[in-house]
């Protein structure tokens, strides 16, 4: 999988870089509207991240290109302006998500995973960790075959940690996936601690592996097997990357 | 048109009198020249031969005894036969002496013709001040368009003109020096406020982009610490507490910068919201966490309470509103939502003792219980009520905090 980073800001482009080079994607960054213009015509990529502020014009223009002679490719408007307009305009322009600086890395692991699940398998991928089986387009979980029962809100737990598998997921980060602006609450982490601890017993229940650790107080960790995205057709567990 | 209301029928009174004044002068002229004849034909007559009253009955002789030398003018009514019933007349009473002999002359002079003419004059006048008025009425109406037209178009675009809108108003070239002047002038002072907005507008953005982006380089690089396994007990405790200022640092600097965008109104309104339909749906999604805190909500929000705002400006009052209503309530309390009247109340249990309404709206005023508030939700709800014209108004009823959301005057202009 083919990443481009069009972002002027080298220490956070490297920084997204860092985090998604453990994910195994190959990454490419472009520090300025030109640069990106250039590697979009050259070479095709199946996510592009575009940050709107650059320093030589607007990143949508190039959100318009891109989708101009490649349409297939996922595009992820990164944004330093929490702006309605902008993420309308994008969205119109064709670009699959916006995300709002600061973001989360974990939160953007976790959109590009969904962004190229529904580009690149028409959504048709199972993740595989251990026993468990997660079809996120079904919106289902199984236990070897069995069908597991969790709440709307436990799935969308599940699948954050399973995307992002191996990483501490901070409080943080999961109160702001799960309640987005929400999160702000006090109570939130509560919530958050509430959710896992159901989610973790369920799963200790039906497996009787711990698959979710606690982290020094910070987050949480999801440990076992690396989760192993699969088309559902082919019984061999293919490569992800 | 008042004034010139006033003046007309000031002249009109004094017309009247005026008129009333010269016909007097004129009878009183024409019993001069007639007691004149009189004493004439007096002098000129015998004796014998003068007539008692005249022929016309308007002129009767007597003798008297002495002459006093007297004058006396009156009014009186006499029978006409010509028309047949009583008609005010001026009575001339006088003495005069002829050929030694006393006479008392009483000269009668019909006052009817002069009523007559005078009633003529003065319709004729009223119908003639009515007409100038009319017209008068018309021409000003038309001068005063015509006078007024580069003003009402100067007007019209000022009223259609917005801040926000970043279009150059053009005025027409009048004619008139005063009006290009101050076209001119107004022409002049909407570009420089446009640019000035715009600097503000591209400064408040620079601020975000130039704010954001740094914060979001240490969120990232932060992020990265905490996954490095090499990192593990004390250190990683103190990477994550740095991590959570951070996060706490960039969720204040995105509330500042909302407020500064509220105040700059920024946010151009262009949608109708329904804000019960709005909670009812937030409601919904955060059912579970209202559930997990055992707050019970009540709600009752039938009646639709329509404003003009926009969406994402919806969106945060509601939640703010909405947090605000869990974060400062115990476990087991309890939320109860109305709606009704063009109203919204929203109202939790709470700490049990009223907040000071001067207060808690205001910025970085926390209460106490709470490390994780920033201080400023209030201050934002508060905000966004100001720019769309709803009133805001908290008060203490039976151990609850009530937030009443109230449509003003103007809001209600605005539909």
């Amino acid at each position: 999988m083919k990443i481009l980073i069009v972002e002027d800001e080298t220490l956070l482009s490297e920084t997204i870089v860092a985090y998604l080079k453990k994910e195994g994607y190959r990454t490419e960054q472009a520090g300025t509207l030109d640069q990106g213009r250039e590697k979009v015509n050259l070479y095709e990529y199946d996510c592009v991240l575009v940050d709107i502020g650059l320093p030589d014009g607007n990143g949508l223009s190039l959100v318009r290109e891109i989708k101009g002679c490649h349409p297939e490719t996922g595009i992820i408007i990164l944004s330093a302006k929490n702006s309605l307009d902008d993420k309308v305009n994008g969205l119109d322009l064709g670009a699959d998500d916006y995300l709002t600086k600061p973001f989360h890395l974990s939160e953007l692991n976790s959109r590009i995973k969904s962004l190229l699940r529904r580009r690149k398998f028409e959504g048709q991928l199972a993740y595989v960790v251990g026993k468990i089986r997660i079809l996120p387009e079904q919106r289902q979980v199984f236990i070897e075959e069995e069908p597991l029962a969790v709440t709307k809100k436990e799935f969308d737990l599940l699948l954050y940690f399973v995307t992002n598998p191996g990483r501490v997921l901070t409080k943080e980060s999961i109160a702001e996936h799960l309640w987005g602006d929400f999160a702000d609450n006090s109570d939130t982490f509560n919530f958050v601690y509430s959710h896992i601890k159901n989610l973790k017993r369920k799963i200790f229940e039906k497996t009787g592996t711990e698959y979710f650790r606690n982290v020094y107080g910070s987050g949480y960790y999801f440990e076992g097997p690396k989760a192993t995205p699969e088309k559902p057709d082919h019984t061999i567990k293919t490569d992800p990357l | 048109m008042l004034v010139t209301f006033v003046v007309f029928v000031i002249a009109g009174v004094f017309f009247y009198l005026a008129l009333g004044h010269v016909i007097d002068y004129n009878i009183r002229e024409m019993l001069d020249s007639r007691r004149a004849s009189v004493v004439l034909y007096l002098q000129n007559s015998d004796k014998d031969k003068i007539a008692a009253v005249s022929q016309d009955r308007t002129i009767f002789i007597q003798k008297i005894s002495k002459s006093a030398g007297y004058t006396q003018i009156s009014d009186t009514l006499a029978f006409d036969p010509d028309e047949k019933g009583m008609i005010p007349y001026r009575k001339m009473v006088f003495s005069a002496v002829a050929g030694g002999e006393s006479y008392e002359v009483i000269i009668l002079q019909s006052l009817l013709e002069s009523e007559d003419l005078q009633a003529v004059i003065i319709s004729f006048m009223t119908l003639l001040f009515l007409l100038i008025f009319v017209a008068l009425f018309f021409l000003n109406n038309w001068l005063s368009n015509k006078a007024w037209k580069p003003f009402i178009q100067s007007s019209s675009k000022l009223k259609s003109w917005k801040l926000s809108e970043l279009h150059l108003v053009r005025f027409e070239k009048t004619g008139v020096t005063e009006f290009d002047q101050l076209n001119r002038m107004l022409e002049e002072m909407m570009a420089k406020m446009q640019a000035d907005w715009v600097n503000l507008r591209e400064f408040t953005d620079n601020a975000s982009h130039e704010l954001q982006t740094p914060l979001a380089i240490m969120k990232s690089k932060l992020e990265l610490l905490l996954n490095d396994d090499s990192i593990t007990g004390v250190p990683h405790n103190q990477l994550y507490d740095l991590f959570q200022t951070v996060v706490r640092l960039s969720k204040l600097n995105e509330a500042l910068l909302l407020l500064s965008r509220i105040e700059n109104r920024q946010f151009a309104v262009d949608a109708e919201m329904d804000l019960c339909n709005l909670i009812q749906s937030r409601l919904s999604y955060l059912g579970e966490l209202f559930a997990m805190k055992e707050i019970e909500v009540t709600s009752a929000l039938e009646a639709p309470f329509i404003v003009q705002i926009h969406p994402m400006l919806a969106d945060i009052l509601v939640n703010n509103l909405l947090s605000n209503a869990m974060n400062h309530n115990f476990v087991g309390g309890s939320i109860e939502l109305k709606s009704g009247n063009q109203e919204i109340v929203i109202s939790n249990s709470g700490i049990r003792q009223p907040l000071d309404p001067q207060k808690i709206f205001r910025r970085f005023v926390k209460g106490s219980n709470s490390m994780n508030s920033n201080g400023l939700g209030l201050a934002i709800v508060a905000e966004i009520c100001q720019a769309n014209h709803i009133g805001l108004i908290y008060n203490y009823l039976n151990d609850c905090h009530c937030f009443t959301l109230r449509k003003t005057s103007d809001s209600l202009e605005a539909i």
